[in-house]
């Protein structure tokens, strides 16, 4: 899987980054910085719930 | 040391009438022969591009001819001397498609009239759509382009759709830059044979390009594709500079040498020939200016709907400005430019950050100068153009 951000909708609230912080960072504004997108398998249920919790709906896991 | 350079003039020049109907197929046929590339940004293959369009009442042809940079001149060049093969080449498109449903996007006010008597000049156009709009660098991105035709705001949408399935007015659309469609119709007349009798043979036939500075002649020129760059750009071998190959969103580069105007070439050179501007500034200016007012203008033409592009150009532009008035590191800059990629729904802070990025890794001596002196001592001479976008004028 991989995580993906709609940039128009991210409001850089940094939630992701704190309920996923193995992935994503935060640049200078609070916009997350994701340098690399994949997520393991055991990853996956924490971006699942990141996904969930992003108040903008910014947030897709998608395959590949 | 080559002074002049042997120019073509094809499609400048080109007979208007209109070319013999070619179905979806053959077209998709020819334009394989010639491995044709889309001559907006992205330099798509224009035969996969055709391949994937279904057919029929709805579809729609989108020509795209924005050109919102302001150092590109050569697609209201194209518009304005050759509107009937334009159209020739969208009519083409749009009956291989089995549609009569062709809009032409248009910002330069010459480009809008001539296409627009074109089109009252000829019987087969009745349905041809000409829209003028004001015009803004991501509005000639293809889904932004698609939105403004629409009547949204010309920003592209958060979501990667694909125009051949979404396009106008949701519709499958067959979107492309005018130049392309102009090649289509002069590929069309000429046959594939005819068409790569010149040109090189990854990329037959020409291309225009917009000459910008200090090189040989400034303007629109129409080239042979496979064309030494240095044909262009007299002197470069004994007074060695940076060259912008790709415009606003491409690289400088030092060396030129082993380097020709062909668009599979060039990327592979990891230097996208982009829309064709070709840019070498003159002794007499100063580069980094020239480099700080382009980062200024870019950071400008974010659509300011994401984050990183909305605060992290404008940031990287005071950086740039820092820098000319004497700023002893450039590491602020390197790490902003260096969190531009991939972060916006469209390829604008990717292709700034390139811009920017090469810029300061090719004028290192500038950047020096800067640093130690507060100045290079040289005016600012205004040679890469920031000018105001045109305004907007209406088609009939
Ligand atoms: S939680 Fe959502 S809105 Fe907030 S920074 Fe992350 S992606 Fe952006
Ligand atoms: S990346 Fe920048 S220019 Fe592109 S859509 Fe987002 S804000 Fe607009």
């Amino acid at each position: 899987m991989r995580i993906e951000v709609d940039w128009t909708r991210c409001d850089g609230h940094g939630l992701c980054a704190r309920l996923l912080p193995e992935k994503v960072g935060l640049d200078e504004w609070g916009f997350p910085v994701i340098d690399t997108p994949e997520i393991g398998d055991d990853l996956v249920p924490h971006a699942r719930r990141a996904v969930g919790a992003c108040p903008a709906l910014a947030l897709r896991l998608v395959p590949g | 040391m080559l002074e002049t350079h042997p120019t073509v003039s094809r499609l400048l020049t080109a007979p208007a009438g209109t070319p013999r109907h070619r179905n979806q197929d053959e077209l998709v046929g020819l334009a394989q022969q010639v491995r044709l590339l889309g001559r907006g940004g992205a330099g798509f293959p224009v035969a996969t591009k055709l391949a994937a369009m279904p057919r029929g009442r709805a579809v729609q042809v989108l020509v795209n001819g924005s050109e919102s940079e302001p150092a590109s001149q050569k697609d209201r060049t194209l518009m304005r001397q050759a509107p009937h093969l334009v159209l020739d080449g969208a009519l083409l498109v749009a009956r291989a498609l089995d549609t009569r449903h062709v809009t032409v996007l248009v910002h330069d006010p010459g480009a809008t009239d001539a296409l627009t008597r074109a089109v009252r000049e000829r019987s087969d156009a009745s349905r041809v759509r000409v829209v003028a709009h004001a015009g803004g660098f991501v509005s000639g991105e293809v889904r932004a382009a698609i939105r403004l035709v629409d009547g949204a705001p010309a920003v592209p949408p958060g979501r990667r759709v694909l125009p051949h399935e979404s396009g106008v007015g949701g519709a499958p659309t067959f979107a492309s830059n005018v130049e392309t469609f102009a090649q289509l119709a002069l590929l069309s007349s000429l046959g594939a044979d005819g068409y790569a009798a010149i040109g090189s043979a990854a990329e037959p036939g020409t291309t225009l390009l917009t000459l910008v500075g200090d090189v040989s002649g400034p303007g629109v020129v129409e080239v042979p594709t496979g064309l030494p760059l240095a044909a262009l750009l007299p002197g470069q071998d004994t007074d060695p500079r940076p060259v912008l190959i790709g415009g606003y969103h491409g690289s400088w580069v030092s060396d030129i040498r082993d380097l020709r105007v062909e668009r599979p070439g060039l990327r592979e050179a990891g230097l996208p020939l982009n829309a064709g501007v070709v840019a070498r500034l003159s002794n007499d200016t100063c580069a980094l200016a020239e480099v700080v007012a382009v980062s200024t203008w870019l950071a400008g033409q974010s659509a300011g709907q994401c984050g990183p592009c909305f605060f992290g150009l404008p940031a990287v532009a005071r950086d740039a400005y820092a820098l000319l008035h004497g700023r002893p590191s450039t590491a602020d800059l390197d790490r902003r430019v260096a969190q531009l990629p991939g972060r916006g729904a469209c390829a604008h802070p990717d292709g700034a950050a390139m811009f920017i990025r090469t810029a300061l890794t090719t004028m290192t001596a500038e950047v020096e100068e800067h640093r130690r002196h507060g100045t290079c001592g040289r005016p600012w001479l205004q040679e890469l153009p920031t000018g105001p976008a045109p305004a907007v004028r209406s088609a009939s």
